[in-house]
């Protein structure tokens, strides 16, 4: 294992994606507006694909890159899927807000 | 661990700083709009760190598919949703405004353009940036046949693994892709047909 790729120490890297998962997920806790939600499940994503692409160069083996390429299809697919149920959504309560829908509760 | 300040490592540590300050405003702005915007360099200054590790093309499909796609589909939805477009400002009411994120921008770019320089591997040792060592040369794929062809390269490596390793779970994304279209057409489209015309006995 590469102990740095490209004279950059290896933890920086997952140091690097850890700090973005967390803002992730703290912007998936705090925000109310699904579009803002839907943004931070992708800075989840990305941080993710930075780890696989590290330890793709870290290891010297092709199939993290692979399966980023594969990720970012799937995170493509959401894309769409989540933002046609926002726009679906807004039609029926014109609001974006998660915090008033409130259908499923009971 | 003494922090050693080469080339390289400012390099990434601006980069990893616009990305974690951006990463930031996304999640802190008020308005989705500037947050979209920071979600594009965030994902522009990812592509520059991956372009320092060398991953030429998972860079490339940073900035296609995240910067380009996905994030042209999210200001689409925002505009759709039409949340507060009057308090985008007039830049041009501003001249040192426009020219201080003109230079800023312009920083950014020269960043990144430096980073996939780093992590190109050249042939030459004279020139900047990795030189054809022990790691660039890890990374030669063999492709099975009868040839004993070696796909050399990030590029070339990624596209041989795909179709030859992977090549099952490649289909079965465009699969999916194909899903998720027809659902997304599905869930986004006005109902054509009025409510009461609809009579489904199956629910």
């Amino acid at each position: 294992m590469n102990p740095t790729l490209s004279g950059v120490p290896v933890e920086y890297y997952l140091g690097l994606a850890s700090i973005l998962f967390s803002i992730g997920v703290l912007g998936v806790l705090v925000r109310k507006n699904a579009v803002v939600i839907f943004m931070s499940v992708e800075l989840i994503l990305n941080s993710v694909n930075l780890v696989f692409v590290t330890f793709s160069k870290a290891l010297a083996t092709i199939s993290g890159e692979v399966i980023v390429f594969f990720v970012m299809a799937i995170a493509a697919a959401e894309a769409a899927v989540g933002l046609a149920l926002v726009i679906a959504i807004f039609r029926q309560k014109k609001s974006s807000n998660v915090d008033e829908l409130q259908n499923l509760r009971w | 661990m003494i922090l050693e300040l080469n080339f390289e490592t400012i390099l990434f540590l601006a980069l990893g700083s616009i990305t974690v300050l951006t990463a930031i405003s996304v999640v802190l702005q008020k308005n989705p709009v500037i947050s979209a915007i920071s979600l594009v360099f965030t994902f522009f200054s990812l592509a520059g760190v991956y372009g320092l590790m060398g991953a030429i093309f998972i860079a490339t499909m940073q900035v296609l598919v995240y910067a380009g796609a996905i994030m042209v589909l999210v200001v689409f939805v925002l505009m759709l949703l039409s949340q507060r477009g009057d308090q985008l400002v007039n830049f041009y009411e501003r001249p040192f405004r426009v020219l201080g994120l003109f230079f800023l921008v312009f920083s950014f770019a020269l960043a990144l353009s430096q980073s996939l320089l780093t992590g190109i591997p050249r042939s030459l040792e004279i020139t900047k940036g990795v030189a054809k060592t022990d790691q660039s040369s890890a990374y030669q794929y063999p492709i099975q046949g009868d040839t004993g062809e070696i796909a050399k390269g990030n590029v070339a490596s990624v596209g041989a693994s795909t179709y030859l390793d992977y090549a099952l779970p490649f289909e079965m994304i465009s699969i999916l892709l194909l899903i998720a279209v027809i659902g997304a057409v599905i869930l986004a489209k006005k109902k054509l047909i009025p409510q009461e015309e609809i009579k489904d006995n199956t629910l």
